[in-house]
């Protein structure tokens, strides 16, 4: 069965590029633009790992990553940070605030799918 | 004083000249040299030394002596006689060769010549009316004196006026004769005369000898100057003789003309024997040399308080006439009494002018320029002086100029002890004043100046908070926009960078090679200007000092080979041998690693970008307390004069290059700032055409770092 990946991102484009790639690489992948939408979809998916931008409409990343760990049925899920904030402090920020892992924009979209390997947990519950 | 000293030592006496006398007389008297010479010799009258007696022929003691020797030496004398200065013009004429009774002085050796045995000591005394009250010296002051005209007594007197500050009348006579008949006859208050005619006549015209008594003299006969006739050696041999003989014509002549006493004693003894007689003599004669030791004794003590009393009163005159300030005395009713020289310069008056006058009007406006009362500020002082003994006030000049005087007052007291005078030492502080006033203008002007410079200050304080608060927002403003920008760009460059590496991945579906090319074209410009975005973000990070280093320990080794293998495939591709030499896997750093790795790999790029063939050396070295890590190569190298600014931001080296290696110029200054953060140093070797080397230094130790 494939892994289901969720993908926070309000750029249609980036969204676009991450989920092919993903899916060329056997992932299933589900989709959010803004940050209530993606807890939401979480929360009825139970998706293998969250790949979460930090700039997003109304809710920032910051703000989704701590709402996500408060739901307990949420808080094991794995979530990668793929952001291009990239001033000093912003990694640091996003892990305290819950992220498993960091991915910088722009993407390497040859050792993308290696990277985010490494975050996902081979006996995640949440596998469907 | 004779009787004292006769009682006292005659028996002694006796004995000596019992043994003494007949020695002398055994004494022949020296040849003549001088033979029927005429010698002619002043007379004038000064008995009992010199006088002509009542039948016509001169007498006394030197009359006496000068006959004894002439007698010796064959002379024969003729008197010319006259008054005593009609006798010193003669002589000094030539018109006699002796005079009689001549005291030696320094002034009169100008102009005669004398002999060097005396003849005769005297001293000088004062006479007066028996009923005078004058007894000493300062009871002169003021008095009327006779004295013998051209004489040393005369002298003497001016000498004692100025020494003691004395004013006495001198009132000049021709001889002592008409000096006594002048005083009795009460036209004078006193007189002066010598130890000889004094005692003498004094009884008999009601005269009085005083307590005054002084300049002894030695007495001798004068010659005109040079000694022409050369009698002088004669007179001092025979004189010399004489004196040894108390049995000579001196000591007959003596005994005869002193004083009434030895002329009452000496004919009562000497007749009868000859040594007793002589005795007497000598006893008379000694008693005379005791006192005239005293007198002597008295003199120069009185010479000497003269001397000091002379000095001080000179220097008293000096200071308050000469002194350079003002020296004024005034009575309490406010009138001038005295003003010195200078105040008299100064203020513009004569003495004559001023004194007596009141001070206010004169040297006293009625009131400052200041508008203090200064008739009432006079009269306060005069009331008790002691409450303004410091007193700084203005004054006025003659010509009505303005001065300010600083005084210092000083009551005089009365006998009664209350305010006589006020002596007022006063010293010109105009210019001070002056001074004074200028400086309190300028202080004024500088602290008005202060005060605008203040305010200015204060203002351009106030601008400079709003300039810095708003640069602080600027710079705030500027992070933000940073923040954005880093973001904004990113997110289409992730896209076109996600996009191209799928492509060529093939996962979209398969590329024809001319797609392949030009799709790798897109990817090489897109990481191009993610590089150019990742630059001008870390230069801005430096500048704003947000860039941050986290520090953490890793094996060196691994990391520079990892380094090594970015920059491989275009080193292979360019045909440039890379060669790496790295330390042992054990070697541990501690610094920032991905700061580390990004100076590293920019060196690396830099270095196979400019090469076009040779090799590139990575290496590393370790001088104990750095590590050297260095990126050498074999490529264009640097000229001299580009090496100052390669560290520099913005700064590429030859623009013409810039089209051919493409960068933003950013890439070493980058570097350079880094590893200043990270406690290390960056440093360049070159030859342009040989190749570069560029050495990174990390310290070894965490402790190290800045």
């Amino acid at each position: 069965m494939k892994d289901t990946l969720l993908i926070i991102e309000d750029n249609e484009q980036n969204f676009y590029m991450m989920s092919f790639l993903l899916q060329k690489n056997g992932f299933a992948v589900l989709g959010a633009g803004s940050g209530l939408e993606g807890i939401e979809m979480a929360l009825h998916h139970r998706p293998a790992a969250i790949l979460l931008d930090i700039q997003l409409p109304e809710m920032d990343g910051y703000a989704v990553a701590a709402q996500l760990k408060k739901h307990q049925e949420l808080a094991h899920i794995p979530i990668i940070a793929v952001t291009s904030y990239a001033m000093s402090g912003d990694r640091e920020r996003i892990l305290a605030a819950g992220a498993t892992g960091y991915i910088e924009k722009p993407i390497n979209p040859e050792t993308f799918v290696m990277e985010l390997a490494q975050y996902l947990k081979p006996d995640s519950p949440s596998r469907e | 004083m004779a009787n004292q000293g006769e009682k006292s030592f005659s028996g002694a006496l006796l004995l000596c000249l019992a043994l003494v006398c007949p020695i002398l007389a055994l004494l022949q008297p020296a040849p003549a040299f001088t033979e029927g010479r005429t010698v002619r010799v002043g007379v004038y009258e000064n008995a009992p030394k010199i006088f002509t007696a009542a039948y016509g022929k001169p007498s006394g003691i030197f009359i006496d002596v000068i006959e004894a020797i002439a007698r010796t030496e064959g002379w024969n004398l003729t008197y010319v006689s006259g008054t005593w200065a009609e006798g010193l013009d003669r002589l000094e004429q030539g018109k006699i060769d002796l005079m009689p009774d001549v005291a030696y002085t320094a002034d009169r050796e100008k102009i005669f010549s004398f002999h060097a045995v005396p003849v005769l000591s005297a001293w000088f005394q004062i006479y007066a009316p028996r009923t005078s009250t004058i007894q000493s010296i300062l009871d002169l002051n003021g008095k009327s004196i006779l004295v013998l005209e051209r004489s040393v007594q005369e002298e003497a007197l001016a000498r004692i006026s100025k020494g003691f500050g004395l004013t006495f009348t001198l009132i000049n006579v021709p001889d002592y004769d008409t000096m006594f008949e002048r005083l009795a006859r009460g036209e004078a208050d006193a007189c002066i005369t010598n130890r000889f005619y004094g005692p003498m006549h004094a009884k008999k015209l009601g005269l009085k000898d005083t307590a005054i008594i002084f300049e002894p003299s030695d007495l001798f006969f004068a010659t005109p100057k040079g000694d022409p006739q050369h009698l002088l050696a004669a007179i001092d041999r025979d004189l010399e003789e004489l004196k040894k003989d108390p049995n000579s014509p001196y000591y007959h002549s003596l005994s005869r003309w002193v004083s009434e006493e030895v002329r009452f004693r000496l004919p009562s003894w000497l007749p009868a024997a000859g040594a007793a007689a002589g005795a007497a003599l000598f006893l008379s004669l000694l008693g005379g040399v005791l006192l005239k030791y005293q007198v002597n004794a008295r003199t120069r003590d009185l010479q000497k308080i003269n001397q000091v009393l002379g000095a001080s009163e000179q220097k008293y005159r000096e200071l308050v006439m000469l002194a350079n300030s003002i020296i004024l005395r005034w009575s309490p009713d406010g009138r001038i009494t005295f003003l010195n020289e200078f105040g008299q310069r100064f203020f513009g008056y004569f003495e004559e002018e001023i004194v007596g006058r009141p001070l206010v009007g004169t040297i006293v406006p009625g009131s400052e320029s200041t508008g203090r009362d200064l008739s009432s500020m006079i009269a306060a002082i005069s009331h008790d002086p002691e409450s303004f003994e410091r007193n700084v006030n203005e004054n006025v000049r003659r010509n009505g100029e303005r001065v300010w005087i600083d005084w210092t007052n000083k009551m005089v007291p009365d006998e009664q002890g209350g305010i006589k005078e006020i002596l007022s030492i006063g010293s010109d502080i105009t210019a001070r004043k002056k001074s004074e006033e200028e400086i309190r203008r300028l202080n004024e002007d500088l602290r008005r100046h202060a005060e605008v410079l203040e305010q200015r200050v204060a203002e351009r304080t106030a601008e400079l908070v709003v300039a810095k608060d708003r640069a602080e927002s600027a710079d705030r403003l500027k992070s933000a926009f940073l923040a954005t920008m880093s973001h904004e760009l990113r997110t289409p460059l992730n896209s076109i960078i996600g996009f191209t590496g799928i492509m060529l991945q093939g996962l979209a579906g398969p590329l024809n090679p001319e797609q392949q090319k030009q799709m790798r074209m897109v990817q090489g410009s897109a990481r191009h200007l993610l590089a150019l975005i990742n630059d001008v973000l870390d230069i801005s990070k430096i500048e704003a000092d947000q860039l941050e280093i986290s520090m953490s320990t890793f094996a060196l080794g691994p990391s520079l080979e990892k380094m090594a293998a970015l920059v491989t495939p275009l080193a292979v591709k360019k045909g440039i041998e890379l060669v790496v030499e790295v330390p042992e896997p054990g070697e541990m750093i501690t610094t920032d690693p991905r700061r580390f790795e990004q100076v590293v790999i920019n060196l690396l790029n830099n270095a196979v970008k400019f090469t076009e063939k040779g090799r590139v050396c990575l290496a590393c070295r370790d001088d104990g307390k750095d590590y050297l890590v260095s990126v050498s190569d074999t490529g264009i190298g640097i000229a001299p004069e580009e090496l100052p600014n390669l560290f520099q931001a913005f700064h590429q080296i030859d623009t013409g290059l810039s089209r051919k290696h493409e960068g933003t110029g950013l890439g070493l200054s980058i570097c350079r700032k880094l590893l200043d953060l990270m406690g290390g140093g960056i440093s360049v070797e070159s030859e342009p055409g040989r190749g570069s080397t560029f050495t990174v230094r990390i310290p070894k130790r965490e402790g190290g770092i800045a």
